[in-house]
């Protein structure tokens, strides 16, 4: 009784895992959709760009198979699987990722993920572009206003349509440059006065006058606004040279002038005492 | 009384013949050096950026452009003004699948054999359970292996990188006696495809191409770095074990997702340590301890 039911239970939870590799659901939605721009050349070489900083390590080279050994396996962006799936579909996993596929949605932004779905294709000749019916779709045109409210430690975002009239429900992601990769401040919507607020960590270290790289990215629909700028937001840093001052390990450069002094003063009071000395054997000869 | 005279005499000339041997010793090679000088003083052999050897007037030689090789070397021994480049390593993430140590040895020219970057098999004591290490040069704060170079060969530069120059080396590998992390290893034969690599410009920060009879190790990418890139073990890793930043910004990124956190926080929420920090060596590698059961 017991053993069978082991085994059942086994059998189950193996069909239940089988189920979760093969097939990952993606809500209609996000399976149709598609982008706005045509894949040309440029997008697919940006893509690339991406594709190799952050996919070859498992996805391997297009073409190759040389995937890496996972369970589930990655896969590679030029066989069937992949491309028997929308746009759409790819755009959507590469965002949200499962597993061990990351999610890339804090990393990448959306015109990101699209270059990389434009290289995936690009492996495809029978592909052909499926453009959306933009027809009675307003593209929603904005831009941006940033300032930091230092009563708050807050970074307020100001989204401003075209007509100059703020906009609400904007999608805003806030970053901090970094030197290999963007810090995500957060995400938030626009209220109705088109404002969004970020919280800043006081104690982040910024550079020599308190300043640090501000990103922003909006969304709204189609339209899409991004700005980037340096901005007075925390204490100002110092940064020690890792070799300042003297160690054990210090070069002669580092030595200070007085044991240079004394360093050259004794070698040469060594060199003229054996001088002398020669020279007083030299004279010695001559009297004897 | 006259073979004490004799005696005397013989010491005399002894003591006499030592002192002029001595002087000689030393000075013969600063007369041999000023006539080598002295004898080279129409032409001069000189490399070009493209790494031909020609021979040139030498009063003209000080208006030739070698400034490539020289600029590396300078860079390389700079480092970047402001910058503090730590590393993470999420031991509880690793896998062993090595592609971060295959990634280095073809990039630095190494042999299967040679490790700038080693993935050992480490057991809990008490536990017994079983983990995965990558293990590199910790580019200690405080580097015995620089204390001892006689040579200036291995320095520290600012932003904290230890790099070895392989054409002031002289090979005595006082350094791996001195490295408490086994971190170098030494080039006892011809190095790898040495043949492919012989016209290559030696650039400091790659330590390529690696020449026989010099001492190698992780050189943190620096190369890569100074590109803004993360250093290649870093993007080669499929299971995001890797993080590389720089500690003054406070900020470190994911080698495979790319993420960008804060180090101090990824730092405490993880109780990360250092290998063996009794030795005061503080090193710039970071390890997130092995969660039990991963
Ligand atoms: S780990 Fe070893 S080689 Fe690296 S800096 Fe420290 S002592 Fe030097
Ligand atoms: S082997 Fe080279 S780098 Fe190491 S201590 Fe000797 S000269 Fe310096």
């Amino acid at each position: 009784m017991n053993k069978k039911f082991y085994i059942l239970f086994t059998l189950v939870c193996l069909s239940f895992s089988l189920i979760a590799q093969e097939s990952w659901e993606v809500i209609a939605e996000e399976n149709d959709n598609l982008s706005i721009i045509m894949f040309d050349e440029e997008l697919e070489l940006s893509g690339q760009i991406i594709y190799d900083n952050s996919c070859k390590s498992c996805h391997g080279n297009p073409e190759k198979a040389d995937f890496s050994k996972m369970l589930p396996e990655p896969g590679d962006i030029a066989s069937e699987s992949f491309q028997n799936q929308t746009d759409g579909s790819l755009h959507y996993k590469i965002r949200i990722g499962r597993g061990a596929m990351p999610k890339f949605e804090d990393a990448l932004d959306s015109e990101e993920v699209w270059n990389l779905v434009a290289y995936i294709r690009s492996f495809n000749k029978n592909y052909i572009q499926k453009k959306p019916n933009l027809e009675g779709i307003v593209i929603p045109k904005f831009s941006l206003a940033l300032s930091f409210d230092e009563n708050i430690d807050k970074l307020v975002v100001k989204t401003i349509g075209d007509d100059n009239n703020p906009m609400s429900e904007v999608e805003l992601k806030a970053y901090i440059k970094g030197s290999f990769g963007n810090y995500l401040l957060g995400k938030t919507l626009t209220n109705e006065m088109g404002i969004g607020y970020f919280n800043v960590d006081a104690k982040m270290p910024g550079d020599a006058e308190g300043k640090l790289e501000v990103i922003v990215k909006a969304r709204k629909g189609y339209g899409s606004a991004k700005t980037m700028q340096k901005m007075i937001m925390v204490q100002p840093s110092t940064f020690e040279s890792a070799i300042k001052g003297r160690h054990l390990w210090s070069t002669a450069k580092q030595a200070p002038i007085w044991l240079k002094v004394t360093f050259f003063f004794t070698i040469i009071s060594i060199w003229l005492m054996i001088l002398y000395v020669v020279f007083g054997l030299k004279k010695l000869k001559k009297y004897s | 009384m006259g073979n004490k005279e004799k005696g005397k005499q013989s010491r005399r000339k002894f003591l006499q013949n030592i002192g002029v041997a001595g002087v000689g010793a030393i000075s013969a090679p600063a007369i041999l050096f000023t006539a080598c000088s002295s004898s080279s003083d129409k032409k001069t052999k000189v490399l070009t950026p493209d790494n031909k050897l020609i021979e040139i007037d030498s009063e003209n030689g000080l208006a030739i452009d070698t400034t490539d090789k020289s600029y590396l070397n300078k860079i390389g021994r700079e480092g970047i003004p402001g910058k503090k480049f730590v590393m993470v390593i999420d031991l509880g993430k690793c896998r062993n699948e090595r592609k971060c140590m295959k990634a280095c040895q073809s990039e630095h020219q190494l042999k299967p054999e040679q490790h700038h970057l080693n993935v050992l098999e480490m057991e809990n004591p008490s536990s017994g359970q079983t983990y995965f290490m990558p293990k590199l040069c910790q580019h200690c704060d405080n580097p015995p292996c620089v204390t001892v170079c006689p040579v200036d060969a291995t320095f520290k530069r600012q932003d904290g990188i230890v790099l070895v120059d392989n054409e002031r080396c002289i090979g005595c590998r006082f350094c791996i006696a001195a490295c408490p992390y086994s971190a170098r290893t030494f080039n006892w034969t011809e190095p790898r495809d040495s043949e492919e690599y012989k016209d290559i410009t030696y650039n400091m920060e790659l330590n390529v191409p690696q020449k026989k009879g010099t001492v190698t190790k992780c050189a943190f990418s620096a190369d890569r770095i100074r590109e803004g890139k993360l250093p290649y073990c870093n993007s080669a890793c499929p299971n995001g074990v890797y993080y590389f930043g720089d500690a003054n910004e406070d900020l470190v990124t994911n080698g495979t997702t790319k993420e960008t956190v804060r180090l101090s926080k990824l730092l405490k929420q993880n109780s990360a340590y250092t290998l063996m920090p009794e030795l005061g060596t503080q090193p710039s590698v970071y390890y997130l301890p092995a969660r039990e059961n991963s």
